[in-house]
């Protein structure tokens, strides 16, 4: 395996108490593999991502659990691990290519800076890498002179993947990175993404609220709420045959564009907020199936799903499929 | 019965520094009342400039816009408040559309003084938009601030803002791609139940063609600056007629494991410098052009079951 996370925590500081943001995640992911860490937002998978890169906002710290990655545990470990961890092994794409790249440096520059100081690669390789690299990602290396406000969105993005990738990591993980593009570039951008997979072999992380995104894009999905993951397998498993109830939830929520035009199905409700979490299921509050059980017990992660009803999955996927399921009393 | 609101030629013409910037092209629509229009395309397209120009918030640079069958497009200042008042816009960022000052009741009275609506009947009528949007009991709500409610919630409010002064028309922007995936749903079928309750005539503009087939029965696809194409939405995005259209159906996911992931059928990028001089906007990506598309421009011509489309490879109907 080449990424174990066990019992996984983050804590964030805020004015009204510290904030469970990650709080107990177990996730796996295979190399060579593209994982979906897939909730609403506030669910704490762009936190869970930026904390296993080490790129956590200063409010926040790593309070528990384990992070194996290429068999080096990462929580505690020294800053050289780290350092050399970071960009050489794993590597990160954030939402905005805006935060990735400096906007006053030409992006020959930022290449280098990556390919030469951390990769130790000399300037005349350095170079022919990052010409090799723009092309990977569908740039003209002859652009590479050129600032990033030069580039448009989707130029920016690619760019970013193009950095990401320099040192030719094991572990991408991106943070919505195809969210603010539009939807041919959308589609570019994952098709850039899924060809690097295939073609060299790298794992990736894709943080999304889409699940058409992790439909298209995705081995393997993990699907977050609350700080936790709820429910986790083979994309084609979890999509097709959801067991928890919140998956469920996910997937009547979005419109398809090749479905019907039948009503959609919100998830009433608003995620629990991770200060003085409650015992029991934390999506119990908003579920239509919860029983007495789910607001006094906390389920356990069994066979990819984490609910009290994971054996009644098949008849509460029929339920959940009509509206009346989920409207409020 | 009379369109609700028509637009015929629609211009718009930018000018910064030596650059002129030909945002809007020769657009015509209508929209009747009960019916849901879409515009979809990629940022840059004209869209947003469009629905603007429909509700007066940019001045076209030629054209007309007929309103409940009055010519509207050289009314000014005042002479344009009876028609504020009918055609409403609902923001797209639902967390900076509200004054943070103010409560919710205040900002849901601002609109009723505004277009002179007596005092007496205010709170009837804010009564009446709260239960629309499904914020109900509404005094749990009304002496609440911005920031003590959920983005979803917002979003009803401004969805209630726009529907106090009792518009025939309303344009939505975007409309919840601000929102959580969870709450979009419910906000997409309360537009949809007001529209059809209330007969308004709605416009949407979206990137998004899965979230337009879901609210509108017709829509125009735009690339850069005109329509390309025009139809019933569930016959373009199942047989789309454009090269555009098709590549833009393509790509967009969907929530399945088993689909389509071929190469889209579309070259280069929007950002490559526009084509100069006549011939079709989209040649240069497009797979299939030929001679004729950089010699003329397609015009938007009725085609095959009174669809229209801009495109040389289509036959005309018209005979």
């Amino acid at each position: 395996m080449l990424l174990t996370v066990r019992n996984f925590q983050v804590h964030y500081a805020s004015r009204a108490g510290m904030v469970r943001a990650v709080d107990g995640v177990d996730l796996e992911v295979p190399a060579g593999s593209i994982v979906g860490l897939v909730g609403e937002s506030g669910c704490g998978k762009s936190t869970l991502g930026r904390a296993l890169m080490g790129v956590l906002p200063e409010a926040a710290r790593v309070a528990g659990g384990s992070v194996v990655f290429e068999g080096r545990e990462l929580v505690g470990a020294a800053e050289r691990v780290r350092r050399d961890v970071r960009w050489r092994r794993m590597s990160f794409i954030p939402q905005t290519a805006m935060n990735a790249l400096d906007p006053v440096l030409r992006l020959r520059v930022q290449m280098l800076e990556v390919l030469m100081e951390r990769g130790g690669f000399r300037r005349g390789e350095a170079l022919a890498r990052a010409e090799g690299l723009f092309r990977q990602v569908g740039l003209d290396p002859g652009r590479l002179g050129d600032y990033p406000h030069q580039f448009s969105g989707g130029m920016r993005q690619r760019a970013s993947i193009a950095l990401a990738l320099a040192l030719e990591p094991a572990l991408v993980i991106a943070d919505e990175p195809v969210t603010a593009l539009d939807v041919i570039v959308q589609r570019q951008v994952l098709d850039v993404m899924r060809d690097l997979q295939a073609r060299l072999g790298i794992a990736m992380i894709l943080v999304t609220h889409d699940m058409a995104v992790v439909a298209y894009a995705c081995d393997r999905v993990a699907v977050m709420y609350a700080g936790r993951i709820v429910e986790t397998g083979l994309a084609a498993d979890v999509l097709e045959r959801p067991r928890h109830p919140y998956t469920m939830g996910l997937t009547h929520a979005f419109p398809d564009v090749h479905g019907g035009t039948g009503e959609l199905v919100p998830i009433e409700g608003s995620p629990p907020v991770l200060i003085d979490p409650q015992p029991g299921c934390r999506f119990a509050a908003r579920c239509p199936f919860a029983m007495a059980q789910c607001f006094s017990e906390t389920p356990a992660m069994v066979d990819g799903v984490a609910c009290w009803r994971a054996s009644e999955a098949a008849a509460l996927r029929v339920a959940a499929a009509m509206p009346a399921t989920w409207a409020r009393a | 019965m009379r369109p609700v609101i028509e637009a015929e030629g629609l211009e718009k013409v930018f000018r910064s520094g030596g650059r002129v910037v030909r945002a809007v092209q020769g657009v015509s629509l209508a929209v009747r009342a009960g019916e849901a229009l879409g515009i979809v395309g990629e940022s840059g397209c004209g869209k947003t400039t469009t629905a603007r120009m429909l509700l007066r918030l940019e001045e076209p640079s030629g054209g007309r816009i007929v309103f409940e069958g009055e010519d509207i497009t050289q009314r000014r200042g005042a002479a344009l408040l009876p028609f504020r008042a009918r055609a409403q816009l609902v923001f797209q960022n639902p967390f900076d559309a509200l004054n943070p000052r103010f409560t919710i009741r205040r900002s849901l009275a601002e609109p009723l003084r505004n277009f002179g609506v007596p005092n007496e009947e205010h709170a009837a009528r804010i009564e009446a938009v709260m239960a629309r949007v499904r914020l109900t009991p509404t005094a749990a709500w009304l002496d609440r601030h911005p920031h003590e409610l959920s983005g979803g919630q917002l979003q009803r409010v401004v969805l209630a803002r726009a529907l106090i002064p009792g518009p025939k028309l309303i344009v939505a922007d975007e409309p919840v791609s601000m929102l959580d995936v969870s709450v979009r749903a419910g906000i997409l079928n309360l537009l949809r139940t007001a529209r059809d309750e209330l007969g308004l005539a709605a416009v949407y503009i979206s990137h998004d063609l899965a979230l337009i087939r879901y609210v509108c029965e017709r829509t125009l696809v735009m690339y850069l600056g005109r329509v390309v194409e025009e139809g019933p939405t569930v016959d373009l995005i199942e047989r789309p007629l454009h090269p555009y259209t098709r590549a833009l159906v393509a790509a967009v996911p969907v929530p399945r494991v088993e689909q389509d992931r071929a190469a889209l059928p579309i070259k280069g990028a929007l950002s490559d410098a526009p084509l100069a001089g006549g011939g079709c906007a989209f040649r240069d990506r497009c797979l299939q052009a030929f001679s004729r598309c950089a010699a003329e421009a397609p015009g938007l011509r009725v085609v095959e079951g009174g669809r229209k489309v801009a495109c040389h490879l289509e036959p005309d109907m018209r005979g």
